[in-house]
């Protein structure tokens, strides 16, 4: 990340820490001190909770305000900049590994069978990524069949070793 | 002493068979393989192999983690020399030496320093856990809830500062929230439910290996897929065996760097990256060819890749003594030890003395399957990192989802992996270290229930958390290491230091 968009990054989590400490604090001051069943005040559960959101309450101010002093409140964010972004090359090829990893793990997984569900995964993973423009269509046909055979192989050892010699129920 | 002897040699003798050696060949080999891959680190390879090894018996699934621990830190010089990236974050200092030689056409030469530096790093490391395990743990037992908090906030502090240099409040943003992840699930003294908003699967809090095989193995499939592809140094046309001269000329620095690693691994949470950077400099220091360093220096490397291997048994001192680790893959190491019904800490030498010397005689294994595979596998351990990323990230995430999956057979864990991967992903491209973010989560059980424990023993009185001698050192050092990194105290420490002896003070 540009030194510019970390202090920017900072002054965003800054605010986001305030957020949640203090949210974390008025809970642990909510939590009961369980005294009625002769607890010793403290050992409240809410007591270490509250201490930890103090200290972080205090890191996320500091880290605010040494943004604030270095300009990170102006976020400039516009749809140029946001647009300017997403077509970095780099965060375009993190977007799409992230999409498809939470669409296998998160969705498919469990959906339909393991194998079959690791299989799609593997194959589109490798042919989205090495399918690019200008390539000759024998190359084209190389990096499919690259990628059917490492769909079908690692599915097929995955789901043996997890299935078979750990005796895992599969999702 | 000649029973720790004894016990020492009996412990080789059950690794000597068989399955064993199979073992330790693979996993080392494995380690190797995943250090030398760019992104790929010791934690993240030591986290999924806890996942594959949960249904083996305990000496030989950590008889295979440890071969991958050291086997990673080892393999993270490949990568360091051949293509100027660390494989792992330890071996960022072998670059600077590294590559320079790969460049020069002596990358065989490079490679076969860094496998002799990794493995002497590690022996005298090994002797340390042999020789200093077993008194600390005896000096352990004098520890109460007072030290303890102590010494998980200690860890906390000074993990986050050394991680963090540059700025050290990220590092202990990291910390901090580590353990406030830990207080998620029923808290240990009256079992009542925090921050579980009613799910179940949140009673037991976030699992610890799910977390950390997304921090470290999700989190980094998404760098690696986001970096551009580096430029492969393939020439090593020279030979990779040292000659044992050029090995033992720098004697001085070797023990030296095993001493500094080793020392810097027994600190909490700091781990085997600092240990090579201290060693680093240390041997630039006190070097006669200090002009070399950075362009080439065989010392220089050496120092560096001594000093990561020898931090591995030192991070494990901790483990085993005080059940807190001292690097981020020991703390993974030490989430499978529990997991495997093993209980590290002060009762070690007393309840399990014999693992101890388990441990160091699987280090020692580990050191010679390094040393084998580092200088007969040459060429196939390069046809590794040319490897298209593309081709191996996927496989690494289905095994993410997998191996979190296993542990337990729920959904819910596969959640979580993702999760702490996306979490993790963010914080570190904003600079966040994520060895306090674990220590957090591994020491946040300790820090709840020494600091709610001691306070009910004194009735609310804090003083003995103040008082107590060893309190007295692990806060001073806590505190210290805080004002230290506030610019305008350093700034006035550094004038007073310049008063009392002219020619120190100045930064």
């Amino acid at each position: 990340m540009k030194p510019e968009n970390l202090v920017r990054a900072d002054f965003i989590t800054g605010i986001v820490l305030i957020v949640f400490s203090l949210t974390v604090l008025e809970e642990s001051w909510r939590m009961p001190r369980l005294e009625q069943l002769g607890a010793h005040p403290m050992s409240a559960p809410g007591l270490v909770p509250g201490v930890l959101a103090a200290v972080l309450l205090i890191l996320g101010s500091v880290l605010t305000l040494r943004s604030v002093k270095r300009g990170g409140h102006h976020l400039g964010l516009n749809g140029e900049s946001i647009g300017r972004a997403f077509r970095e090359p780099g965060n375009l090829r993190c977007l799409i590994t992230l999409v498809m990893c939470i669409v296998y793990a998160g969705f498919l997984i469990g959906s339909i069978p393991y194998w079959l569900g690791t299989g799609i995964f593997v194959f589109l993973f490798v042919t989205i990524f090495e399918w690019r423009p200008g390539l000759e269509t024998s190359a084209r046909i190389k990096a499919l069949a690259i990628a059917v055979i490492m769909g079908v192989v690692v599915s097929a050892a995955v789901t043996w070793i997890f299935q078979e010699v750990f005796l895992v129920t599969l999702p | 002493m000649f029973d720790s002897l004894g016990q020492f040699i009996s412990a080789i003798g059950n690794f000597v068979t068989l399955t064993a050696l199979f073992h330790i060949c693979w996993s080392t080999l494995l380690g190797i393989v995943i250090g030398s891959l760019p992104g790929l680190t010791a934690t993240m390879g030591v986290a999924l192999m806890t996942t594959l090894t949960y249904k083996l018996s305990p000496d030989l699934a950590v008889l295979i983690l440890i071969c991958m621990y050291v086997g990673a830190i080892y393999g993270g010089s490949r990568s360091a020399i051949l293509l100027n990236i660390p494989g792992t974050p330890a071996n960022a200092a072998t670059t600077l030496d590294g590559n320079p030689l790969a460049r020069q056409g002596l990358a065989g030469k490079a490679m076969g320093i860094a496998t002799s530096g990794s493995v002497l790093g590690s022996i005298i490391g090994m002797i340390f856990l042999a020789t200093i395990a077993p008194s600390l743990a005896d000096w352990a037992l004098k520890f109460q809830s007072y030290e303890f908090f102590w010494l998980a906030i200690f860890g906390i502090v000074v993990s986050g500062h050394l991680t963090a240099l540059d700025d050290p409040i990220k590092g202990w943003i990291a910390g901090f929230l580590g353990l406030m992840v830990a207080m998620v699930g029923q808290e240990g003294i009256h079992a009542y439910e925090r921050f579980t908003y009613g799910s179940t699967a949140l009673l037991g809090g976030f699992a610890l290996i799910p977390a950390m095989v997304g921090a470290f193995g999700f989190a980094e499939v998404l760098t690696v897929m986001r970096n551009p592809v580096a430029e492969l140094v393939t020439k090593t046309n020279d030979s990779v065996v040292p000659k044992l001269g050029e090995v033992f000329r720098y004697w001085k620095t070797i023990i030296r760097s095993g001493i500094i690693g080793t020392g810097v691994g027994i600190i909490p949470g700091v781990g085997e990256d600092i240990g090579a950077w201290v060693s680093y400099a240390a041997a630039r220091r006190k070097s006669k060819e200090r002009e070399k360093f950075g362009k080439g220096s065989i010392e220089g490397l050496m120092a560096a890749e001594c000093g990561n291997n020898a931090a591995i048994p030192g991070a494990l001192i901790p483990v085993l003594t005080l059940a807190i680790p001292g690097s981020a893959p020991a703390a993974v190491l030490l989430a499978a030890m529990l997991i495997h019904g093993i209980r590290p800490g002060p009762l070690i030498m007393i309840e399990s003395p014999d693992f101890v010397y388990q441990v160091v005689a699987m280090v020692l294994f580990a050191s010679l399957a390094i040393l084998v595979f580092g200088l007969s596998l040459t060429k196939v351990l390069l046809k590794v990192l040319t490897v298209p990323r593309e081709r191996l990230m996927p496989i690494v995430f289905v095994l993410c989802a997998i191996g979190s999956y296993a542990i337990t057979n729920r959904t819910f864990d596969i959640w979580v992996m993702m999760g702490f991967g996306v979490i993790g992903f963010i914080l570190r491209e904003m600079k966040y270290p994520m060895a306090p973010l674990v220590l957090g989560i591994i020491l946040g059980d300790i820090v709840d229930k020494s600091l709610r424990r001691g306070l009910v023993l004194t009735d609310g009185d804090f003083m003995p958390f103040l008082t107590r001698p060893i309190c007295i050192l692990l806060w001073a050092i806590t505190i210290s290491s805080i004002l230290m990194s506030i610019p305008a105290f350093r700034k006035m420490v550094g004038r007073v230091v310049a008063k009392v002896r002219p020619g120190r003070g100045e930064a």
